[in-house]
Formats: structure tokens, sequence, C-alpha cells
């Protein structure tokens, strides 16, 4: 299966806090322009990849979560139960049309799993 | 938690054990208006957090237990507008709608996600569980 690492997501319990963080220290611009008011990060230059603030229920530690894409988000997941991952959040439409799912690899840490909606040229 | 049927439940056992027990003392006794909770157990009237907070206080329940009455408050808030009719897939409407703050809105969204009681089928259609 072809699988990438396209995105890295802080899970942080003071996500304005983090992101004036991360803008004054490595000048990363953080834009909310899309309908969750997600917190998109410009983190990338020449060999990296962006990421994302999403904010941290109350009294649950930060974390960083990858986010995978695959081809085909149903056949992934379960690949991944058949492994021994649990799926926390089902199969889920964005407003801006990407699909993603998150799950608990059989260690214990969350990651997310995405097919992108096509984009404008 | 439910706040509001432990609010009722309490009312009750209250009222069990003196029958002349008023809805009037209740309130007095939560450091409320009678008419406040009136609307409260018998017209649905939205919780704030503060109401929330104040109310569990008073109650005698735990942070985790208040905590768990801010979430069932602000999860039936989300989850209300889902069939409305102007009904809009963005955080910041729910925010609007809700008065709720837009991180607020997103950590209900993920909390209703992870426990199936909502689905996001495309980038426009949501529905409650059952539904």
């Amino acid at each position: 299966m072809e699988a990438t690492v396209i995105r890295w997501q802080l899970i942080s319990p003071e996500p304005e806090a983090a992101a004036s963080f991360y803008q004054r220290l490595f000048g990363w611009a953080v834009t909310q322009d899309n309908h969750l008011g997600y917190r998109e990060v410009k983190s990338s230059g020449v060999h990296g990849i962006d990421g994302g603030i999403w904010p941290a229920p109350a009294g649950q530690p930060g974390f960083v979560q990858l986010f995978v894409e695959v081809p085909n988000l149903d056949a992934c997941l379960a690949s991944a139960v058949r492994l021994g991952a649990k799926v926390i959040v089902p199969p889920t439409v964005l407003p801006d049309g990407d699909a993603m799912a998150i799950l608990l690899d059989p260690t214990g840490v969350s990651l997310g799993v995405c097919t992108l909606a096509p984009r404008p040229a | 938690m439910d706040l509001r049927a432990r609010l009722s439940a309490e009312l009750e056992r209250r009222q069990k054990a003196n029958p002349r027990y008023s809805l009037r003392a209740f309130a007095k006794n939560l450091g409320t208006h009678h008419t406040t909770l009136l609307r409260v157990l018998r017209q649905g009237r939205r919780l704030t957090p503060a109401m929330t907070r104040r109310l569990g206080q008073r109650l005698g329940l735990t942070h985790a237990q208040i905590a768990g009455a801010l979430a069932h408050e602000q999860d039936a808030a989300v989850l209300s507008l889902v069939p409305h009719s102007s009904f809009r897939s963005d955080s910041r409407w729910l925010a609007m709608m809700t008065g709720l703050p837009l991180d607020q809105v997103n950590i209900t969204l993920q909390r209703l996600l992870s426990g199936r009681r909502l689905t996001m089928h495309t980038a426009r259609t949501w529905t409650r569980e059952g539904t």
C-alpha cells in the first residue's frame, strides 16, 4: 500500500499559545481560513511537511500525531484492525472534502490516516 | 453526566423526604432563581458553563462529574443544531449558534465523532446517532 506521511498535527491543551510559540520561534505561518477554524501551519520549507494544531480536551496532555495519506481509507482501516490497531475516530469526511480516521496502533500510539479531496489547480 | 436529570432526581429525593419541599426552596438552596430552575428542568433551557459549575458545586459533585456535565451540555448543544434547517458544516457557525468558543466546538466535535454519536458523511452532510 502506498502510504505517505503528509502532515503532522500537534494536539495542544493551549492551541493559541502553541501557535504563537511556533510562529515566534520558527516564523511558521498559521492560518485558520477553513470551515473548522483548524490552525494550519506552514512549516515545510524545502524538505519538510506542513502541519496543524488541534485543541486537546481539558486536562489532557499535548502530543504530536502524524497523518498518513492512503489510497483507500476503508481498506487501510481494515488492514490496520487486522494487525491489531483500534479505530478511535471512524471514517469522517471533513467540510473541505478530505476524509480521515484516527487509529491507535497496537502499541497505543495514535495516528491519522486520510484521503485528500482533489484540490483546485 | 446529565445535570438536568441529576437535578430532577435530587428534587424528587428531597420531596419524597419532605412532601412540602418546593421547587422554590430547592432553587434557593442551589443559589439560583426558581424561574431559572423551572426553565432548566421543565423547558429544556440550556445550562451555561457557569451555571453548570455553580449548580454542580452546590449539589456536591466532584470535579470530574462537573466536567462530565459540561461535556454533556456541549454535546447536546452541538447535536441539537445538526438537523437545523440552516445547518452549516462549519465550526464558526456552530460556535456562533451555541455560544461556545471555536476550540471548544472542535473538542466537542472530536468527542462526538469518537463516541460515534455524530457522523460526517460528506462535506455537508452530518447525522446524529440514530437518525
